[in-house]
């Protein structure tokens, strides 16, 4: 109505100024005052008030601007081609510029949803979980339907509300069939559908190439607008883009944890290789030594039965000490392992590990470089501790008895450096960084061990956002550097 | 009358070793398979010592040590496994008195018998006497005077306060949280890092070697132990 009223108001503007430069043109150049009119209602008002328009002015030209006037009596006919003319020519151009700003509004309206789609896929991009696609879309869709949406996931092919993008649930519990029923028809359903139109939702399925991956459920907001066909279009859309998505997220995963588990089982049958041996060869001194006392301990000289007996102890300690070894790299490698961390003296672990050793020193010499100024090292102790002893122990293994040990700390930049090193043969050149692999052992003529007490230094040191590198030292000799954030005290 | 032990354990094979072990020094011998037997054993025998294993078929070893500890001081030895310092912590947190790692010796776990039947016999007595002495350590406790080699050696009062609950509890295994709370008061059992500073200068003024040190040892990731014979 208001569009009736300004179009009136524009004829009745041109009547004025027609009034105005009546005594100074022939009427058929005042009807080009009427066509701008009807010009400038077109481009503001819908197509009918812009005919009505036509019309108006037609009529008002003749009333007003053709003799005799203030009539719509008319004297020289020629007047009636200039009417038909103006007609014509007012209808085109409303016809004409109704289509155009339709077609601009069509086209504003295919931009807006184009960038809405391209913000959607651009941010469902990002997200590597199933769940966090979902909460994304959802939000992006709120954000362009201006209405609650809340998606449902499955879960073991059941839609439950439990698994839901939104943290309130903004549709009745009571739906939740509805919901499955979606999911497993395939077919939209709620308000505003064929099927269950009494919901107070509507539901579509989140279809995926291969299947239904979920539910979005929408709120109608008061103003419903979301019912106009190229809501619901865009609204499919969306749907169809969020159930790629979380397609292809899910398909991600299920080839990461394929890759996963391949990874694992090749670990697994290197491990067993290699570890049945040396579960195997201690495990055969144990029970031949043990089998020997016992069918034959009389016969035995008093000095065999020691030996056999300290085999069996000496045997038995180096099971246990593999078997150790395997269990905390396999925890470590599970990822079970959590770090205590806090803050300690660092001189307080090395004296631990330290009091450890000291049975398999046998008297060796080692030596402490440790300053005073040591700011605390932010570490799990037990784990660091156990770092040190396997670097004690393997200086104690690979070096000649009468030579000395080292343990040596100092503060470097935002680290505390730790180094462990020996008299001893060094490292193979070459190998300094291969020591840190699993099963690779310094030595292959036999000392024991599987090869694994420097691999799992590595995985602990690293577990510490620290690294640790093995060198020859200058005069010969192995140094192992063992670089540790100092984190900030309190 | 011989000291008596009860072994709470459910392994054949560790009964087995450890009856063996425990009669050749002389030790009587109690069994019980299960936390609950453990329990029922333990009101109705009064052993003089209790070797307990964590894990039991029925019930957490730490219900045995809980429940033990309503009516009882006997000392409690818990056998652990490796690794597991979280168990360690909350059975001397309970009340037990020392822990020893599977696998062990027999030459360690018959050291950490005798040094509990002989802490709590002390305990049955008197109090430490009034001059405590470990190593080249001396310490006059009624008139707070610590000397090391001889020399006397100033500590600060706080110092001398955790050397106190150390003496008090001389061999034992004190976790962290006992001695923060004996020290600093129940309140402040969260900060450790105060207690390990004030270990590292406890040792600075009295070990001779404070990097090796042979008295104030580190039970990693559980607390401290006053050793006192080396």
């Amino acid at each position: 109505m208001r569009e009736f009223a300004a179009a009136a108001a524009i004829v009745a503007i041109s009547t004025l100024v027609s009034l105005v430069l009546r005594p100074y043109l022939v009427p058929t150049n005042l009807a080009m005052v009427y066509l701008l009119g009807v010009v400038a209602v077109a481009t503001r008002c819908s197509r009918r008030v812009s005919v009505a328009a036509s019309f108006l002015g037609v009529a008002a030209f003749d009333f007003f601007c053709v003799p005799p006037y203030l009539t719509f009596r008319v004297n020289d006919y020629e007047y009636l081609i200039t009417f038909a003319g103006m007609l014509v020519v007012a209808l085109v151009i409303s016809t004409q510029t109704a289509r155009i700003r339709k077609q601009a509004a069509n086209a504003a309206d295919r931009e807006a949803r184009t960038g809405t789609l391209y913000r959607l896929s651009r941010s469902l991009a990002g997200q590597t979980r199933v769940f966090d696609v979902a909460r994304t879309a959802a939000e992006c869709a709120e954000e362009v339907f201006r209405t609650p949406v809340v998606i449902f996931l499955p879960d073991d092919g059941k839609i439950t509300f439990r698994r839901r993008t939104a943290d309130q649930l903004p549709v009745p519990t009571t739906e939740e069939t509805i919901a499955q029923w979606v999911f497993d028809h395939g077919r939209k359903a709620g308000k505003g559908m064929e099927s269950l139109p009494e919901a107070t939702a509507l539901y579509l399925p989140l279809r995926g190439a291969r299947k239904t991956v979920g539910v979005m459920g929408v709120l109608p907001g008061a103003d419903a607008r979301i019912f106009v066909p190229e809501q619901l279009q865009l609204l499919d859309v969306f749907a169809n883009q969020t159930a790629l998505a979380i397609e292809r997220t899910l398909s991600q995963h299920a080839a990461e944890e394929t890759r996963v588990q391949m990874q694992t089982e090749q670990m697994r049958s290197s491990l067993l290789s290699a570890v049945s041996h040396d579960l195997r060869t201690p495990l055969a001194s144990i029970t031949g030594a043990a089998s020997t006392l016992r069918s034959q301990n009389e016969r035995l000289p008093p000095e065999t039965r020691h030996e056999l007996l300290d085999s069996i102890s000496e045997e038995a300690e180096r099971l246990s000490r593999l078997v150790g070894n395997l269990l905390e790299m396999t925890r470590f490698e599970a990822g079970g392992v959590e770090l205590r961390r806090d803050f300690y003296p660092l001189e307080e672990i090395i004296g631990s590990a330290l009091q450890r050793v000291e049975p398999k020193l046998k008297g060796r010499q080692v030596t402490t470089h440790l300053p005073d100024s040591l700011p605390l090292v932010h570490v799990d102790d037990v784990l660091l501790g156990q770092v040190i002893v396997n670097l004690l122990e393997n200086a104690v293994k690979y070096s000649p008895a009468e030579t000395p040990i080292e343990v040596a700390a100092e503060a470097g930049e935002g680290a505390v450096v730790l180094e462990v090193r020996d008299r001893g043969p060094g490292f193979a050149p070459g190998e300094e960084q291969r020591v840190f692999e699993k099963f690779y052992r310094g030595r292959p003529d036999g000392a024991s061990g599987a090869g694994l007490g420097l691999a799992i230094c590595r995985a602990m040191v690293e577990a510490h956002q620290g690294t640790i590198e093995a060198l020859n030292r200058p005069g010969g000799g192995a140094v192992v550097r063992t670089r540790l954030p100092v984190g900030n005290a309190p | 009358m011989k000291t008596l032990i009860l072994v709470v354990e459910d392994d054949a094979q560790i009964r087995r070793f450890l009856r063996a072990t425990l009669a050749a020094e002389g030790y009587s011998f109690q069994e019980a398979l299960t936390a609950e037997e453990g329990i029922a054993q333990a009101a109705a025998r009064q052993p003089d010592l209790i070797l307990l294993d964590l894990g039991l078929p029925d019930r957490d070893g730490l219900e045995v040590i809980r429940r033990v500890r309503e009516w009882s001081q006997t000392p409690i030895v818990v056998l652990s496994a490796r690794g597991q310092e979280k168990d360690k912590i909350a059975a001397l947190d309970l009340g037990a008195d020392d822990y020893i790692a599977k696998p062990f010796g027999v030459g360690e776990l018959l050291a950490r018998i005798r040094a509990a039947l002989r802490r709590s016999a002390a305990l049955v007595q008197d109090g430490p006497g009034t001059v405590f002495r470990f190593g080249r350590v001396e310490v006059d406790l009624d008139k707070r005077v610590v000397r090391a080699g001889g020399q006397e050696v100033h500590l600060t009062p706080n110092e001398y306060k955790l050397l106190g609950v150390l003496i008090k509890h001389a061999g034992k295994v004190l976790t962290q949280r006992q001695l923060l709370s004996e020290v600093w008061g129940p309140n402040q059992t969260e900060q450790a890092q105060y207690l390990r500073v004030y270990v590292a200068q406890l040792r600075r003024k009295l070990e001779s070697d404070p990097a090796r040190p042979k008295h104030l040892q580190t039970e990693p990731g559980v607390g401290y132990r006053l050793v006192v014979e080396v």
